[in-house]
């Protein structure tokens, strides 16, 4: 049925298509989830980096052999239909509730931050209703959307300035002061801010020069990277390692640390400018659960991207209780490691039913 | 089609939502009173004097500053009885200035009530710390007649200006982070009250959460030179050098310092240099009328640089026996240290840090002295 | 229908009654001609003897000026009959509504009775605006003639700029019941054929019963027409038709309209005047930004003033920060009604300023805002910082050099307001979010809307905000997918 899809993604669509995927709401609060290392968590975005770099390459190395299917179609052909379908579900729901995940962590910065004293059912809704609009207009849509966030949003980076000068440079050193439980403590956590680029294997199809993808790819993940980097290079300069502990959104504080003469306070305009990137990394993991949706009924319907939102809307405003929400949703993004070494796994399986599934 | 019909949607939803807003009421800036000072008084262990002071903005009120007091346990707890006194709701948005008075900064735990501020995301960091001599209520409620706003004048004050150059401008975050940071001590501002007018009349040095002793203004500027303020302030310095009683003014325009450790934490040494660049403004003393030739202008550099060496030796000294390190100089050995760093290593490494100082000034001019 | 169906056997029943007999038979055509010429009631029947004999002239006394009349067919026809010949298109004496279309466009019929021939001769001479300079879109450098609502005035403007021939125009009429000419101007050689086709068709779809002026028309022939933004360029100014035709974009003339539509166009186009190529580059390029950011700016300031009343009291400095509670304190409107009241009677002046006449509305405009203004504060129904500020967005507003953009705008602002009086800056964050993302998603004839900042080239992005010196423009724009470059 995606044999005909046609061709509408060209380079840089896909540069800031994997870019902004990444970066969401995982950055807001990674120094916190890299603090178990202490300071010397500023090289682990880089480790970051090779590690995603060198999961990507079984991911588009599957799609290069299937160029005009996703990853839900790869599963049907390659596991079966019956074992496939039900992986794609299972897909599926943790998109859903991964979306829901990130938007539940940044509305609760916004409750605290921006909208004191008011429940965000309606703030969530109307972020849900312009989400739907983003997706409905397509993948090409949302990767002009990214671009223009890209630009956007890059300009925050101005306002960590004053930390830089307050910073203290020497506390990246000892460079490599942490043991192997506190690493893979911080690897665990902190490699969600990361997580973004796996989207490649479902917008696959859509690129023009499908060739050159993985260079694409790997140059949106590194720009991400790096701003993770410096990111967590700021906050390691500017705070002590018990706030990198205990300041929740540290990205907030950064923000605090500026001074204009013309706006007293700058973070609340950086906190609310962020729903740009929520807005994006959101968008195209719905869009992504939206064909995966397609394939399974093989179909493509108007009320798929409802149905989902609405999922969504009710998973963010059911009220669990607090402590709940956050293990769920913790418990959701450990999932999300899974879809990261898939591809790997399907990789062996192509090799071994290789004459069976030739596409 | 679909795409249109949801944007007329979200369009049409927008204003329907708007409409929502009524049930949920927001208070419009009038009704909102924005807390400017905030201040604690030691009452006893557990309790603490709480007074915030609030602008008045409508013209007809007599006293430009409404000043309210509850005496309290919990810091929340306090602003919320101070909202039922005020006739409006508190907001601490636009806190500038938290006073702190001393008997509260060395027994009461100031820390808590810090880190409830700093949690807390509506102040934001430029609020500036200070600690008072005597009542911190009584300051805010006295009467300056030559400002009209004692929300201005503290803030004012404490900010940053050459003359004060011994200020540390202690922050919010500073006084988290340094609080926080084995390797530093928090260092805080002083004023008091004096006839009609305040002054910053030292610099408070914190251990273990409470303050601890007191620095003069010169000790103090030491340590901010040490520390690398960017700011530069004159330099005065009095010189005994085997030519009676000096005292001269130098206008820096560049001053850098370097340290140096020996990375051991057994037997710790640290080199200080200290580069001074600057304008000789102003000179009295035996040498005035024999400043011309480069000679005698390097030798009073040397004897400048002698006499900042003997100084900046007494402040580290008085640091060395204190145990504080509010400069952040075990820093230098955090740094090469493989493991975590604790307090009492700090304390430690102060104690046996054996500092050698060298002071290197030159006077690139004597400005418009002849 | 059927009217025509009866004549035409009549009159082919009269040939047969007397066929040879040729004056009979003439004044029987005669006769016919007036009849279905009845209901045009102006139409004016004139005998003269020819040296070819007796011929009959047909005009419409309204769209033929007598001058015309004299010059083009009565002269020629005592003096010089072949040239008539020469001159003049036959027409089919049986063809009816051909006929009636003929004289309502203002042709002159000359039946000759001896040969038994229908000539018509072009004499549209209706009473026309002379060329005068624009009120809308004046410049200070550069030519000041504007179109006028004659099509063929307004096509004469443009080719005396282009003297190329492949300058092409392509006439259509339009309007189901209207029937009247509009022209698609292009350039062979330059225009992008897959353009071209979709804006022929899409004219060729649209079905409405009168256009009375080509903004309608763009409307309906629009990618996106529930959009906000116009999706066209619109101008009365033929230098900047012409540059654009240059550049080998489209245009479409209407007859009666006076703008013109150049499509595809971008956002930014919007904010561009045809000034900018005139003036140096400096001043060209900070007067860009100036309507370009200034667009931004209009919408945002006044949300922004609600936003910080209302929810973030800590974006702005202290000191404003307690004059505004003071101005405010004896407003008993909550800001958004208080934003809403101000902004709806600044609009009302614009439109009662527009409808007014113009010695009377200057007056009324200056004393209106000024009275209300100041009577407003000291009403205290508003405070004074908020007359600022809106006084600012509304002159804001007027920047961009397509008015169409400048009312965009004007509504735009009304979404940013309502956004920020429920959610504060991140009602705006949303709403600027949403506003991005429809403007990516819109398109103009195909290509999209948001170019350069999509760059079709490389080189559009030295003719966008920055306009840079002349000698670096020679690059057609990426976005008209022009055939050379």
């Amino acid at each position: 049925m995606s044999t005909h899809t046609k061709k509408i993604l060209n380079g840089y669509h896909v540069v800031f298509l994997a870019q902004s995927a990444m970066i969401g709401s995982g950055i807001l609060t990674l120094p916190r989830e890299l603090s178990s290392v202490g300071y010397s968590q500023t090289f682990l975005p880089i480790l970051f980096g090779v590690f995603a770099s060198l999961t990507l390459w079984p991911m588009v190395w599957l799609n290069l052999k299937y160029p005009n299917e996703n990853l839900f179609r790869i599963n049907e052909i390659l596991l079966g239909k019956g074992l496939g379908k039900i992986l794609n579900v299972l897909i599926i729901l943790q998109f859903t509730l991964f979306i829901a995940g990130i938007i539940n962590k940044y509305m609760h910065l916004i409750q605290s931050t921006a909208l004191p004293e008011q429940t965000i059912t309606k703030p969530v809704l109307l972020f849900l209703l312009l989400l739907i609009y983003i997706v409905n207009g397509g993948i090409k849509s949302i990767a002009r959307f990214c671009m223009l966030t890209f630009f956007l949003t890059i300009g925050i980076f101005y306002f960590t300035y004053w930390a830089v000068q307050k910073g203290d440079f020497s506390h990246l050193f000892p460079l490599f002061n942490f043991n192997g439980k506190e690493l893979f403590e911080a690897m665990g956590k902190g490699y969600l801010a990361v997580l973004g680029y796996g989207a490649i294997m479902f917008y696959f199809p859509y690129i023009v020069d499908q060739k050159k993808a993985f260079k694409h790819v790997l140059t949106g993940i590194w720009i991400s990277i790096s701003l993770c980097f410096i990111t967590v290079l700021i906050s390691v300069m500017y705070f002590s390692e018990w706030q990198l502990k205990h300041i929740e959104f540290s990205i907030l504080n950064l923000l605090k640390s500026g001074e204009l003469s013309f706006v007293e306070r700058f973070d609340i305009i950086g906190v609310t400018l962020w729903v740009f990137l929520i807005l994006t990394t959101v968008a195209v993991y719905l869009w992504s659960a939206k064909e995966g949706i397609v394939s399974l009924f093989s179909k493509e319907k108007k009320y798929y991207i409802y149905v989902l939102t609405a999922i969504v809307f009710l998973i963010v405003r059911i009220p669990f209780p607090q402590e709940f929400q956050d293990k769920f949703f913790t418990t959701v993004n450990y999932i999300a490691y899974f879809l990261i070494v898939w591809p790997s796994f399907l990789s062996i399986i192509y090799l071994l039913r290789k004459k069976q599934v030739q596409p | 089609m679909n795409k249109k019909i949801l944007l007329f949607t979200t369009l049409i939803g927008l204003t329907f939502l708007v409409g929502c807003s009524r049930a949920e009421h927001k208070v419009p800036l009038e009704e909102i009173g924005l807390a400017g000072i905030m201040a604690f008084d030691y009452i006893d262990e557990n309790k603490v004097q709480l007074s915030v002071a609030i602008p008045q903005h409508s013209p007809g009120a007599k006293a430009s500053t409404q000043v309210f007091s509850v005496p309290t346990e919990l810091l929340s707890k306090g602003i919320v009885d101070i909202e039922a006194l005020s006739d409006k709701k508190i907001l601490f948005n636009q806190l500038r200035v938290v006073l702190i008075n001393e008997e509260f900064a060395r027994k009461g735990r100031v820390e808590r009530m810090i880190q409830h501020l700093y949690r807390n995301p509506e102040p934001g960091n430029k609020v500036l710390i200070a600690i008072v001599k005597g009542s911190s209520e009584e300051l805010i409620n006295a009467d300056y007649p030559n400002k009209p706003d004692i929300n201005y004048y503290i803030n004012d004050l404490l900010l940053p200006t050459i003359n004060t150059a011994f200020n540390p401008n202690t922050n919010i975050h500073d006084f988290i982070y340094t609080a926080t940071n084995p390797v530093f001590d928090p260092l805080l501002p002083i004023i008091e009250k004096k006839d009609d007018k305040l002054e910053i009349t030292g610099v408070a040095l914190f251990k273990n959460n409470n303050m601890f002793e007191t620095l003069t203004p010169e000790e103090a500027f030491i340590i901010q030179d040490l520390i690398g303020k960017k700011k530069l302030a004159p330099l005065s310095v009095e010189l005994n050098q085997g030519h009676g009683k000096e005292s001269l003014m130098l206008e820096r325009v560049k001053s850098r310092v370097k340290m140096k450790s020996n990375k051991n934490i057994k037997s710790p040494k640290l080199t200080i240099s200290l580069f001074y660049k600057g304008t000789l403004v102003e000179y009295t003393g035996e040498r005035e009328n024999d400043l011309h030739s480069p000679e005698s202008l390097s030798k009073l550099e040397k004897d400048i640089n002698k006499q900042v060496e003997e100084e900046v030796k007494k402040t580290l000294n008085k640091l060395k026996e204190l145990k504080v390190d509010p400069i952040g100089l075990s820093e230098n050995f955090r740094m090469y240290y493989d493991g975590k760093w604790t307090k009492e290593m700090t304390e430690e490494n102060i104690s046996k840090l054996e500092v050698d100082i060298q002071v290197k000034t030159s006077i690139i001019s004597t400005g418009t002295l002849d | 229908m059927k009217y025509k169906l009866v004549r035409t056997t009549k009159v082919n029943m009269q040939y047969k009654k007397a066929p040879t007999v040729e004056s009979v038979l003439a004044e029987e055509t005669v006769k016919a001609l007036r009849e279905i010429t009845n209901h045009i009631q102006d139409a004016v029947f004139k005998d003269i003897p020819t040296k070819e004999g007796m011929v009959t002239i047909i005009h419409s006394n309204s769209l033929v000026e007598k001058r015309t009349l004299q010059e083009v067919v009565l002269v020629p026809l005592c003096n010089h009959i072949h040239q008539i010949h020469q001159l003049a298109t036959p027409v089919d004496l049986k063809e009816f509504k051909g006929i009636i279309e003929k004289i309502g466009g203002g042709h002159t019929l000359l039946y000759f009775h001896q040969t038994h021939q229908l000539l018509s001769l072009n004499t549209y001479s209706a009473p026309t605006r002379t060329i005068t300079d624009t009120a809308t879109e004046s410049t200070v450098i550069g030519p000041q003639d504007a179109f006028t609502e004659s099509l063929d005035t307004n096509i004469s403007l443009v080719r005396r700029r282009i003297r190329n021939p492949m300058l092409k125009n392509e006439d259509r009429i339009l309007g189901t019941e209207s029937n009247f000419r509009i022209s698609i101007l292009y350039i062979e050689d330059l225009v992008n054929k897959e353009n071209l086709d979709t804006l022929k068709q899409r004219i060729d779809k649209v079905h409405y019963p009168i256009f009375t002026d080509i903004s309608m028309l763009m409307q309906s022939i629009e990618d996106n027409p529930l959009s906000p933004f116009p999706q066209y360029y619109m101008s009365v100014r033929p230098d900047s038709i012409s540059q654009y035709l240059l550049d080998g974009r489209i245009v479409v003339f209407m007859d009666n309209s006076q703008a013109a539509i150049v499509g595809p166009t971008s956002f930014f186009e919007m904010f561009i005047s045809i000034e900018d190529y005139y003036n140096r580059w400096t001043m060209a390029s900070l007067l860009r930004m100036l309507r370009f950011f200034g667009f931004f700016l209009t919408i945002m300031i006044t949300p922004t003033y609600i936003s910080a009343l209302v929810f973030h009291p800590e974006l702005l400095p202290y000191e404003l920060l307690l004059n505004l509670q003071e101005s405010r304190s004896n407003v008993p409107l909550p800001p958004l009604i208080e934003v809403l009241f101000i902004e709806l009677i600044i609009e009302v002046l614009r439109e009662a300023g527009s409808r007014m006449p113009t010695k009377v509305g200057q007056t009324i405009g200056i004393v209106g805002g000024i009275v209300i203004g100041t009577a407003a504060v000291d009403a205290g129904l508003v405070s004074n910082i908020l007359i600022v500020l809106v006084a600012i967005s509304a002159l804001l507003s007027f920047l961009p050099p397509i008015f169409l953009m400048s009312n965009t705008s004007r509504f735009v602002r009304y979404i940013f307001i309502f956004s920020a009086g429920f959610f504060g800056m991140y009602g705006q964050m949303l709403a600027f979010a949403w506003l991005f993302a429809h403007l990516l998603s819109l398109n103009s004839l195909g290509t999209p809307y948001m170019t350069p900042f999509i760059p079709r080239k490389a080189t559009d992005l030295l003719d966008s905000i920055v306009r840079f010196p002349t000698a670096y423009l020679k690059n057609r724009k990426g976005i008209s997918r022009a055939q050379k470059k």
